[in-house]
Parts: structure tokens; C-alpha cells; sequence
């Protein structure tokens, strides 16, 4: 192995971990602040360190803090088994930690013509690896449920079990009509897949080329994320907490950490699966990389007026109204991180400039475009996120059977006919 | 059917309400506009930042924290006839009687306390009084302590609370 590959070895590594870990707190952070913001209140925004409030983000870390400390109660009627009931939110987070690992973050590298894999596990099946490990995440459901010896967490394992069987099939449907449609099951080859377009304009995006196969897998990744509309699993108004009712501190904290990771996870999956991945659309690798200038030129001018927009509104937002006496370091930390921006901006923009002035062709411009596929991913995986999010609060919960029905009397046979009608037109009715 | 049913219609059969997608592309919309109209300008959101503001809008009828008034003279105005604490259906009133030694009547207090931490605020203590000695019109709707004793109110404590909305006032006319 060269330098260069341990390096991007490496980095796409730490990468997926900093993505899948840190976007934790920033996911319960967002959670709660567009909550609010949706709500017309305001949400956790004044924890701070020294002033520096960030929005409210060191709330979440102050959480983290706050379970890690805090108490671990057991029930005592739990006799056996107890390595399993604490193992339960291990095997929910670490399924969705590792489904997340296959996700590929920008094309191939191709430095020194050695192919390099921007993908924290770089495996060529990444779809079989995300269908088949994301769906261990409930086993810890089901165990936690069973394990915790009460009536509410069995009930809450149970649904979170007929949601599963409800939804596994549509799942699986509608992501073979897609394995059939880019004739694939590498994530990265799907990707490439959808560089190109369709009807001559648009960018074949999985969500234009199959629309009913992505409106079935978006429904069924949200059930099986476990999320709002399809939260079953955890009803406070039916089964006081569902599955984790017995599970205390950093326990249900893994629980609660699972369901953003897998949440994070499901939101990758969408957008490599059916919104282009890395790709910014109409645009390939191979057009990035032979006119990285232009690109370059572009994100130069793009970068300082985005920076421009977010220093405005944090000079507009991020103060203390009249009425409350106190500023708390707020101006203070308005000018501190207007000033980091600038020069986070200044640095990038450097870095560009270097970059074009290089020759095509070079390690540092495929890199560069690399990096600049990295952040149009990041991009893209915020706002799937933000999706998610503003369905949580839009959308009232169904009741189980509902989502037994939804799954069995209408996506079933909806992917069904999906999968049939993808044949078809795959093999050209042969 | 009984004829005085009466058969409210049900909403959701029509054809857009059972496709459901833009039933919920219509929801997004509503809670996506919510979102930007705030994050646009997040200090115009409605919101109290307690405890900087405090409420403006506290009502005469709000049950704040109970407080023990005075008579005209200034003398305590409870006469520990164990009323309130009959009526507390919390038994959070505890009353200690003593003779009286300022000479105004019978019987006064040695103690009086009530434990906030058991009460319900029902108001039975204030409709109880025959002395219109105990009132819950201080405005106090936020009681903090360190600890369990703090919450316990001692006669002290309640008489130095001042009635909010000037009930004396108006009630002596002016």
C-alpha cells in the first residue's frame, strides 16, 4: 500500500466515524432548536462555555456529560441474562454506526493510478451491507424489550416487531428495483450511475428515474429508523416509553443515540441511493476533474457570499432582545466567530486558488475534488436530515396496525408492481 | 339511530386525503414556512426569555403563593381558628395556636406554616377563612429552594408577602 492510500484510508475512516458520532449532538441540537423554531418558541439556547453558546449545541454536550455521570438503575427482578439487557443498545448503535461505514463520500481517488475509495469500508456491495446490518438494529429492540421483564417495553418491542414485518419487504422491494435499475450493488457505482441525465435535462436522480421506488423506500427508511410518523415502538400516551422503559442513563442514551445515528444513516442511504450522492447535478467526476477551474472559480465566488449570508444573520439573530437586560457574551462571541468565518473563508479560498493554478491532472486537484464532493455530500445529508426532522413535526404518529396496513395492503404490492414493470423495462419486455 | 344523535361528517375520505402524500406535502409546507418565518428573525419569535422577562400578564384570578394579610392596625389578621387547615384536602396547613398578646383578639398563630411541596393550590383554604386572614394574591407563581425546608412557608415569610393587584385598595375604596 502507498502513503497515499493509508491516507485516504484512513481519513475516509475518521471521516465516517466524525460524521456518524459528531452529527449526534448536532442532530439532538437541531432536533430540538427546529422543533421549537416550528413551534414558534425558541429551544435549548442557553447553555454556553465563556459565552460562547454556538446556537445552543453545548447543550448537547452538556447532555452527554450529565448521562455519563448520572445513575445507572437496574431493575432487580432481572435475574439472567443482564449481559444482554446492557448489550441490547450496543447491538441498536453499533448496527447503525456500521451500516453508515459503506456509505461513499466522494468518487474514486485515483491518485498515482492507484484507485482509492473515499468509503470508510471500502467494499463493493455496499447495498447487501446496509440492508443486511441496518437490519440487526432492531434485534436490540426486540432483546431490550424482552429482556427488560415489563409489560410496557415487551408491548413496545412487539410493535417495534410488526412494524419490522411490515416493512422489510417493501424495503427490500423497492431497493431491488433499484439494484435493477443502476444493474449494481456498489453504492459508488449507483452514485456514478446518476451523474448522467434523463430526458436530456434532468439529472438522473434515482427520485426521477424510480419515483414510486423512492417514495416507498423513503416511507419505509423512515419506519425503519423508527421514527415519527412510524414511532410505534416508543408511544409515551400508550406504553410509557415503549422498549427502553427499564434502561437508565448512558443505556437509554445508546438507545437515543441509536435512533439519530440510524436516522443519519437512513438519510445517506436516500441521498446516495436517489439524490445523487456526492454528485452535484448535471455535473461527473470526469468533467470535475478536467475543468476543476471552472469549478473552483465558482465555489470562490459562491463560498464568500454564503459566508457573507450566515455572518449577516448571525449579526441579525444572534443577540439579546431590549428587554432582556443581560448580553450574556453574545457580542462577544458574534465578533469571534464572524472573524473565524473570515478566516476559515480566507483559507479555502487560498487553497483553491493554489489549487487551480496547479496542473490538471495532479494528486492535489483530484483530491480537491475530492474534498469538494465530501462537502456537497455533508450538504445534502443536513438537509435530508432537516427532512426528517420537519416530518417528525408534521406529521401525527400511526397507530400499529395502521402501519401494518400501510405496509402490506399498499407498499407491498406497490413495490411489487414497481419491481415488475422495472423488469420489463430493464430487459426490454424479452 | 336514536334521532337525537347527532352524525358529525368525517373528514379525510376525499381522494387527496386518502392518497396522503399531499396531505403531507401541504403539512410540510406549513411547518417549512414556520421554520423560515423564525430562523429569519429569531428575536421576533413569541417567546418569554424567563427569567430575564417575567410575565406581564399574571391575571387577578391567578392563584399565586397564599400569604397571611394584616388588619388595618397592622396586627396579624388570623385569628387560628383552624379553618384552613380543616379544609385543606392536602393537610399541608399546620397551625400551632397561642393567646393573644397583642391585644387585638382572642387567639393568634404561634405557627403558621404551610408546606408548599404537598399543596395543591385548590384555594379551599382562602374560601375556608372566615377572617379573609389567607390569600393566594401575591402574583408568586415561582418558588425556588435549595432544599426540602425551603418550601415550607413559616408565618414570617407569609405575612411579608404583599398582595399584587391592590385588592386592598380598591376594596377600601380608593
Amino acid at each position: 500500500m502507498s502513503p497515499a492510500a493509508i491516507i485516504v484510508a484512513l481519513g475516509s475512516f475518521v471521516l465516517g466515524a466524525l460524521l456518524a458520532l459528531l452529527m449526534i449532538p448536532v442532530l439532538v441540537w437541531l432536533e430540538r432548536r427546529v422543533a421549537g423554531l416550528i413551534q414558534d418558541r425558541l429551544g435549548p439556547n442557553r447553555t454556553n462555555i465563556a459565552g460562547f453558546r454556538l446556537g445552543g449545541v453545548v447543550q448537547s454536550f452538556a447532555d452527554v456529560i450529565k448521562l455519563v455521570l448520572k445513575e445507572e438503575y437496574y431493575p432487580a427482578h432481572i435475574k439472567t441474562g443482564r449481559w444482554l439487557l446492557m448489550l441490547s443498545p450496543v447491538i441498536t448503535f453499533a448496527a447503525a454506526l456500521l451500516a453508515f461505514m459503506v456509505i461513499p463520500f466522494a468518487d474514486t481517488l485515483y491518485i498515482g493510478g492507484e484507485a482509492l475509495r473515499v468509503q470508510p469500508l471500502p467494499v463493493d456491495f455496499g447495498v447487501l451491507w446496509y440492508l443486511g446490518v441496518g437490519a440487526v438494529g432492531v434485534v436490540g429492540i426486540f432483546f431490550g424489550g424482552w429482556l427488560s421483564h415489563n409489560k410496557y417495553a415487551l408491548l413496545g418491542s412487539v410493535r417495534a416487531g410488526s412494524m419490522m414485518v411490515s416493512y422489510e419487504l417493501p424495503l427490500g422491494l423497492s431497493v431491488v428495483a433499484l439494484i435493477l435499475t443502476y444493474n449494481t450493488i456498489d453504492f459508488n457505482a449507483m452514485v456514478q450511475w446518476q451523474s448522467g441525465t434523463v430526458l436530456g435535462f434532468l439529472p438522473a436522480w434515482g427520485i426521477l428515474v424510480q419515483p414510486l421506488a423512492a417514495v416507498i423506500l423513503i416511507i419505509t427508511l423512515f419506519a425503519e429508523t423508527n421514527r415519527a410518523p412510524f414511532s410505534v415502538a416508543e408511544g409515551e400516551s400508550e406504553i410509557v416509553a415503549g422498549f427502553f422503559t427499564e434502561y437508565t442513563a448512558m443505556k437509554f442514551a445508546m438507545y437515543f443515540m441509536g435512533e439519530y445515528v440510524a436516522m443519519n444513516t437512513a438519510s445517506a442511504v436516500v441521498i446516495t441511493m436517489l439524490f445523487g450522492g456526492y454528485q452535484l447535478p448535471w455535473v461527473g467526476t470526469a468533467s470535475m476533474l478536467t475543468h476543476f477551474d471552472y469549478y473552483a472559480w465558482g465555489y470562490m465566488v459562491v463560498l464568500p457570499l454564503i459566508v457573507f449570508g450566515v455572518i449577516r444573520w448571525m449579526r441579525k439573530n444572534n443577540r439579546v432582545r431590549p428587554t432582556v437586560s443581560t448580553d450574556g457574551g453574545r457580542g462577544f462571541e458574534t465578533k469571534v466567530l464572524t472573524g473565524a468565518l473570515i478566516i476559515m473563508t480566507l483559507l479555502i479560498e487560498g487553497a483553491l486558488l493554489w489549487v487551480t493554478l496547479l496542473p490538471e491532472g495532479t494528486a492535489a486537484v483530484a483530491t480537491a475534488v475530492a474534498l469538494l464532493q465530501i462537502a456537497v455530500f455533508v450538504t445534502k445529508l443536513m438537509a435530508f436530515n432537516l427532512f426528517f426532522i420537519l416530518v417528525r413535526w408534521t406529521l401525527p404518529r400511526f397507530r400499529f396496525d395502521q402501519v401494518q396496513y400501510l405496509g402490506w395492503y399498499y407498499l407491498l404490492p406497490l413495490a411489487l408492481f414497481n419491481l415488475f414493470v422495472t423488469a420489463l423495462v430493464v430487459t426490454g419486455g424479452a | 339511530m336514536p334521532r337525537n344523535v347527532k352524525v358529525v361528517p368525517r373528514h379525510g375520505r376525499e381522494t387527496k386525503d386518502r392518497f396522503y402524500l399531499p396531505a403531507i406535502y401541504e403539512g410540510i409546507k406549513i411547518t417549512f414556512r414556520h421554520f423560515f418565518d423564525n430562523v429569519n428573525d429569531i428575536t421576533a419569535v413569541d417567546a418569554l426569555e424567563y427569567p430575564e422577562e417575567q410575565p406581564g400578564d399574571i391575571t387577578e384570578r391567578y392563584r399565586g403563593l397564599h400569604r397571611l394579610t394584616h388588619r388595618p392596625d397592622g396586627s396579624v389578621a388570623c385569628v387560628a381558628c383552624f379553618m384552613c387547615a380543616t379544609a385543606c384536602p392536602a393537610n399541608c396547613i399546620f397551625i400551632e395556636a397561642t393567646e393573644r398578646t397583642d391585644g387585638v383578639d382572642e387567639k393568634m398563630p404561634q405557627r403558621f406554616a404551610i408546606d408548599t411541596l404537598e399543596c395543591v393550590f385548590c384555594g379551599y383554604c382562602v374560601e375556608a377563612c372566615p377572617c379573609d386572614a389567607i390569600r393566594m394574591d401575591t402574583g408568586i407563581f415561582s418558588l425556588t429552594g435549595r432544599n426540602r425546608e425551603d418550601f415550607v412557608l413559616e408565618k414570617e415569610r407569609l405575612l411579608s408577602f404583599r398582595g399584587a393587584f391592590g385588592e386592598e385598595d380598591s376594596r377600601a375604596g380608593k
